[in-house]
């Protein structure tokens, strides 16, 4: 099966290489257009998928990807099952920091709290952060493309200071509490 | 601390303020719409007893019991009563019509001709409480003469309305200060305008507050496993689902099935002599999975990827907008369990 690596590819000259990875496609290209638009020293590419494995034919001409974000729709149930499958196609290296999960519609009351709450908990065994993005406003998509870039800036390598990573991975991980742990 | 004036009384609780901009990703999770009260904290169960059939006829009266099957009700949930009694019942009838006129007097400057009387009936519907926690659940009734009647007409019901609460969390109810009387749960029927009335004479007179209580779709996947696994005892003839898919325009399905064939899929997830009687989210989980692959096959649509907004059965039927119908009075036991633990997860403590 072929997974996707982080560093089996050279880096380009100052630029980073971002994936979003959404089953419903509607907050992708917005957001995409939105990092894109931000103003930044670096250049950065913005990959759209639906979800992983990535097609074959693209392999050789693709860059190296330096953030793969899932963006998950809480109202639908489906979402989160193919962000669940597509965890199976990376490789375990991606998770040292270069895998964010991205969550909509967590304020909304209508669907049920268990749905975020098994995002987190798939999101703290593989050590990742979770962000929480309103995506109906181009406010709230220009915050989390800057919450995005920012992270970017770290897993491309292109902080300054010896910031890895896996260093802010530690930091930023998503976290679960005893409550939801009593829950299983 | 004495010799100073009231300064900090040593009652209050002293709060650490803690600033969160910038540290959401280290925070515990909270509840987004759930607060966790001061003395308990409520859990969401992950598993629950069968549905039970209990002729309750032996409890409650006939004629209350065919009161609530009769209608569609819209739920609300209602926050804890200060100072309600269950004595008092009829000194409120009198009270709550009062306000309703007066109200729907309010700005008619002069009496227009023929008197538009409200007569309320407040009921107390004994039987239904099942734990000693649980406050007796309280029937209201509006009724008045319809404008051009004759004078010998009987009044019309025009509004009816029920308070209850059936098998609450025993440790929330016995953690409530004295004076308060929990009934989480209040369903109506009837005009929208008579209904604001009500929830505003309550809040003035119990100071209560009144909020809707949307269903989510867990609740809904439960009453369909609850009720698929009544059918033997008692038989539901259909097991209808509603679905709504987020396409341009939208999408809604209506997915029924045979009854026979949801108890059969039903008793592969959930084995029919385990010892316990506990039925667990994720055979629940596993029930609707298997319905939506099932309707994948056919039709190559992600039933996950919409919502389900309506559950119906024989023994009753409920809308993700917190609209329920009660068709079998066997199982409502169930049923209020199930809804009064909603309205108190929903209820802001």
């Amino acid at each position: 099966m072929a997974l996707l690596t982080p560093y089996s590819k050279v880096p380009e000259l100052n630029t980073a290489t971002l994936l979003l990875v959404e089953n419903e496609e509607q907050l992708q290209s917005k957001l995409a257009n939105a990092i894109v638009q931000y103003e930044k020293e670096f250049n950065v590419n913005v990959r759209l998928s639906r979800k992983l494995p990535l097609p074959v034919e693209n392999k050789g001409t693709r860059p190296r990807i330096d953030l793969i974000v899932f963006i998950v729709n809480l109202q639908s149930e489906r979402s989160v099952q193919s962000v669940e499958s597509s965890l199976n196609h990376l490789h375990s290296d991606c998770f040292l920091g270069k895998v964010c999960f991205l969550v909509t519609d967590a304020r909304c009351g209508s669907h049920t709290h268990e749905r975020l709450v098994s995002i987190r908990k798939l999101a703290a065994v593989h050590q990742c952060p979770v962000l929480c993005a309103e995506h109906k406003t181009a406010d709230g998509v220009n915050a989390a493309a800057v919450r995005l870039l920012s992270i970017l800036k770290v897993s491309a390598g292109m902080s300054p200071i010896a910031t890895t990573a896996l260093y802010l991975s530690t930091l930023t991980r998503c976290s679960v509490t005893s409550d939801d742990l009593d829950e299983e | 601390m004495d010799g100073r004036g009231s300064t900090t009384p040593a009652s209050r609780p002293v709060t650490r303020r803690s600033k969160s901009y910038g540290r959401s990703c280290l925070e515990a999770p909270s509840y987004f719409w759930q607060t966790t009260g001061h003395l308990t904290v409520l859990k969401v169960p992950t598993s629950r007893g069968a549905a039970k059939s209990q002729n309750i006829t032996n409890k409650v009266e006939p004629e209350h019991i065919a009161l609530l099957v009769k209608n569609e009700w819209k739920l609300s949930y209602v926050t804890p009563l200060h100072g309600f009694r269950h004595t008092q019942l009829k000194l409120y009838s009198k009270h709550l019509s009062a306000f309703i006129v007066a109200e729907k007097q309010q700005g008619v400057a002069v009496e227009v001709g023929l008197e538009l009387g409200f007569k309320v009936t407040f009921t107390a519907v004994l039987g239904m409480a099942e734990t000693e926690e649980d406050a007796e659940t309280v029937f209201i009734q509006i009724q008045s003469k319809p404008v051009f009647a004759a004078a010998g007409d009987s009044p019309k019901v025009v509004w009816r309305g029920w308070l209850s609460c059936v098998n609450g969390d025993p440790e929330y109810l016995r953690s409530l200060p004295p004076d308060f009387v929990s009934l989480p749960l209040f369903c109506t029927s009837g005009p929208e305008s008579l209904t604001s009335l009500v929830k505003s004479w309550f809040e003035r007179a119990f100071d209560c507050n009144f909020g809707t209580l949307n269903l989510n779709s867990t609740t809904l996947n439960w009453l369909a496993a609850l009720w698929t696994g009544c059918h033997p005892t008692c038989n539901i003839r259909y097991l209808k689902l509603a679905w709504s898919l987020p396409t341009q325009p939208p999408l809604d399905i209506s997915y029924t099935v045979n009854p026979q064939d949801a108890w059969e899929l039903w008793s592969s997830v959930h084995p029919e002599e385990s010892a316990d009687d506990g039925i667990d989210i994720k055979e629940v989980e596993s029930f609707m999975a298997g319905l939506e692959t099932h309707f994948f096959r056919h039709f190559k649509i992600y039933l996950s990827a919409g919502k389900l907004v309506k559950v119906s059965t024989a023994i009753g039927s409920a809308h993700l907008d917190g609209k329920i119908k009660i068709g079998n009075s066997d199982y409502i036991t169930t049923l209020l369990t199930l809804l009064t633990e909603c309205a108190l997860l929903k209820m802001p403590t």
